[in-house]
């Protein structure tokens, strides 16, 4: 068998890799990618826990379920407002959006 | 289902058919009559506030649906506080342009109140992770709802991009919390990390995880950059309402966690040591660079974030007069700061400015406004007898009964700090004149819904002040039930 | 056994693999597939894993719906020259940083002081998946019935958002 902590390596890998590209990155679609990459991350997390923990409680999957109908959400409020920032801006580039400044 | 079952979700149960009702009402009424979704979503919420106070409150803490929900008085008494935050911002939404007139805005506020409100009962990690997706995502779409304004659809989509993010961190942390104790359960977590289940270092990461998330709702200080841009350019109610209403919820989220699952002895100090931390580091940044600012919605950013410092400071004290302070805090929080951006919107609305310097004469144009101005500014300073001064001395003082005397020390002189721009911006409005002397001629009406809110605010900052016994022991009876 | 193992290895390699794909390819069509490709590997995790009904979720929820409406935006927008990069001075080290503290904290978490992870007892070779999926079914519509209703909300609110967000009026809506 497979040891638990592979899978959490393997999770945290990804999971660093998403967090790079958010914060790294610079285009606003491919931060969201990367978001969905830190929430696949967990969700792996979620199921292996489930597997290799007390298999009585289910809720390592109810969880993982629900992280899915949240990530859909986010996606499609995130990608609704790239395109309204597009209709406006005509860029996707998070630095070019510096009306504001920090 | 069981009448207390169903007392517990009452307040959501009915914000969520107020929200139906408003989708299907709104498409028959007519364009000009649009604006009566604000009067209806006001008096709906009210309503709700009424029907809850009598129907829906808590006996002894129980836990309900599965042990996702827990039903006690903490719980109730911010989803009170949300729902009249709720109420004020519908009435400030009626007359911004491109948003008072639209179903979509109240639904959206409503969503966002009804997760908030899930938010300071959920006692399940599954439970507290959606809840706060539920109050963020409406929240993103109203900060970016002016599509056609440059700055409102920026502010959205920063205030979403670093909303994802943080989320995404702490959800990391949640998920290595339930793998560590096995449960989602708030409460059957406690005790496995109080048991010796979890190791004191993984604690403390976990900790860091959440914090990344709690951090973005409530600002502090290395998760605020998205603040003053979003409060900038989202319709001003919505910024009221992000800086009041999601704060004071990220805060219930926080005493539940930290008081709860994080409590065990050995664990509390090192974190409530690190909370000091990011307190003092909150509270002078954000006074620090308010007093850089020049438009009126930054600053008021800026010192929401010193704010939540101040709030922080009742976290770390870790006792239960800690918690009646956070609690009175945030009371008189929600009602000075709604006000101030109530005055901002009516301001922005008729001279269509957000920069301090025009406000120049506003005691002549207005003196009502500026009589309101006076009120929420200066309970935001911390000036008796308003209640922004007892909630201070409140969290000052559990600071002090905690042996935490240098963390109060750090308040008071952040309070002094804060008196200064805020007095700054008092003197633009009544001792400075506007450009040839034209007040006159330049008056600032106030409409109907404009003038309800504000007097009810202002009344209610006055009254917290004054009258603070019964508001003081309602705050501890909900602190006690905490634990 | 062994054969898991390989399995494990290989998906593992392809999923990272697909991850650093999506964070280096220039153009944006790519990294969206390198990413389905990379919740493909994932779902295959999910059946390794004896939770074969996650697996489907994840196939049809992520690299179904959820790319594809990336890929909608990405062309429809015509963003798929992503920008050459321009890194502000300090950004890509603390990106490094940032990245490099949080394996390096979850490494530690998870292999020095995670005892009970270690102790968890070694899983049955074989769950009963049919029976899993019931139970599963169970906890969502009893323990969790309300987080399971308020996902409902929450799909409402973002569909109107969504459509708010983009719908453009036709005149002014005064």
């Amino acid at each position: 068998m497979i040891p638990l902590s592979w899978y959490l390596i393997l999770a945290a890998a990804l999971f660093s890799v998403g967090l790079f590209g958010v914060l790294a990155r610079k285009n606003a679609i491919a931060i969201l990618l990367g978001v969905e990459l830190m929430l696949n991350a967990v969700n792996i997390n979620l199921v292996a826990f489930w597997r290799y923990g007390s298999l009585a409680s289910i809720a390592g999957q109810v969880f993982a379920i629900i992280v899915f109908a949240v990530a859909a959400a986010e996606v499609a409020v995130g990608l609704g407002l790239v395109i309204s920032v597009y209709r406006r801006r005509n860029t996707v580039v998070a630095d070019e959006l510096d009306l504001m400044k920090w | 289902m069981n009448p207390t079952t169903f007392a517990a979700i009452l307040p959501e149960v009915l914000l969520l058919v107020l929200g139906i009702l408003i989708l299907v009402v709104e498409p028959f009424w007519k364009e000009k009559d649009r604006r009566n979704t604000g009067w209806l979503t006001f008096g709906g919420l009210l309503a709700i506030l009424v029907v809850s106070l009598l129907a829906g409150r808590p006996g002894e803490p129980t836990s309900v649906f599965g042990g996702t929900i827990r039903f006690d008085w903490l719980g109730f008494f911010f989803k009170m506080l949300f729902i009249f935050a709720a109420a004020m911002t519908s009435l400030f939404m009626m007359d911004v342009e491109k948003l008072g007139r639209r179903g979509e805005s109240y639904l959206l506020l409503l969503a966002s109140t009804l997760g908030m409100n899930l938010m300071a009962s959920a006692s399940d990690l599954v439970m507290l992770y959606l809840a706060i997706e539920t109050t963020s995502i409406p929240l993103y779409v109203l900060s970016g709802f002016i599509v056609d304004d440059e700055k409102s659809t920026e502010s959205g989509f920063k205030y979403l991009l670093f909303g994802a993010m943080t989320s995404a961190v702490m959800l990391y942390g949640f998920s290595l919390l339930f793998g560590f104790t096995g449960t989602t359960n708030l409460y059957e977590i406690a005790a496995a990390v109080a048991g010796a289940q979890v190791s004191t270092v993984t604690a403390l990461g976990v900790i860091a995880l959440v914090l990344v998330g709690i951090g973005f709702k409530v600002s502090l200080v290395p998760f605020h950059f998205w603040a003053p841009d979003t409060y900038e350019g989202a319709p001003t109610p919505v910024a009221g309402f992000l800086s009041t209403a999601s704060k004071a919820a990220g805060f219930a989220v926080l005493v539940r966690l930290f008081f709860i699952a994080f409590a065990k002895n050995g664990l509390a100090p090192d974190w409530t040591t690190g909370l000091a931390a990011l307190a003092t580091l909150t509270m002078t940044l954000g006074n620090l660079v308010a007093m850089t600012q020049t438009n009126i919605k930054r600053l008021l950013a800026y010192s929401s974030i010193a704010h939540a410092g101040y709030v922080m400071i009742g976290v770390v004290a870790f006792s239960n007069l800690g918690v009646t302070s956070v609690v009175f805090y945030l009371i008189a929080y929600i009602l000075t700061n709604l006000a101030a951006f109530g005055i901002v919107a009516v301001f922005s609305r008729v001279a269509g400015s957000d920069k301090i310097s025009d406000y120049a004469g506003l005691s002549r144009r207005s003196p009502w406004l500026a009589m309101a101005m006076l009120v929420a500014f200066l309970s935001l300073a911390g000036m008796p007898p308003f209640g922004g001064f007892v909630a201070k001395v409140f969290v000052f003082a559990a600071a002090v009964k905690s042996d935490l005397v240098w963390l109060a020390v750090v308040g008071v002189i952040n309070s002094i700090l804060g008196v200064y721009y805020y007095l700054t911006v008092l003197k633009v409005v009544y001792l400075y004149r506007m450009e040839g002397e034209a007040e006159e001629s330049h008056p600032i009406p106030l409409t109907r819904p404009y003038g309800i809110a504000l007097v009810v605010l202002s009344l209610g900052v006055l009254l917290i002040g004054t009258l603070f016994a019964p508001w003081f022991s309602a705050s501890g009876a909900a602190a006690l039930n905490l634990f | 056994m062994t054969v898991d193992l390989i399995l494990f290895l290989i998906l593992a390699l392809v999923a990272v693999a697909t991850a650093a794909g999506m964070l280096f390819s220039r153009n944006a069509v790519y990294s969206a597939l390198f990413l389905v490709l990379n919740f493909a590997s994932i779902a295959v995790f999910y059946l390794l894993l004896g939770a074969p009904f996650i697996a489907m979720a994840q196939i049809t929820v992520y690299a179904g719906a959820i790319m594809v409406l990336f890929l909608f935006v990405i062309m429809l927008l015509g963003a798929e020259q992503l920008a050459p990069i321009k890194v502000l001075p300090w950004q890509r080290p603390l990106a490094i940083g940032l990245a490099a503290v949080l394996v390096a904290e979850t490494a530690y978490l998870l292999i020095l002081r995670a005892k009970p992870a270690a102790d968890i007892i070694p899983p049955a070779e074989t769950v009963n998946t049919l029976g899993e999926l019931q139970r599963l079914g169970m906890a969502l519509f009893n323990q969790y019935l309300l987080p399971f209703e308020v996902t409902s909300i929450l799909l409402l609110v973002a569909m109107v958002g969504a459509i708010v967000l983009t719908k453009r009026e036709k005149g002014e809506r005064e």
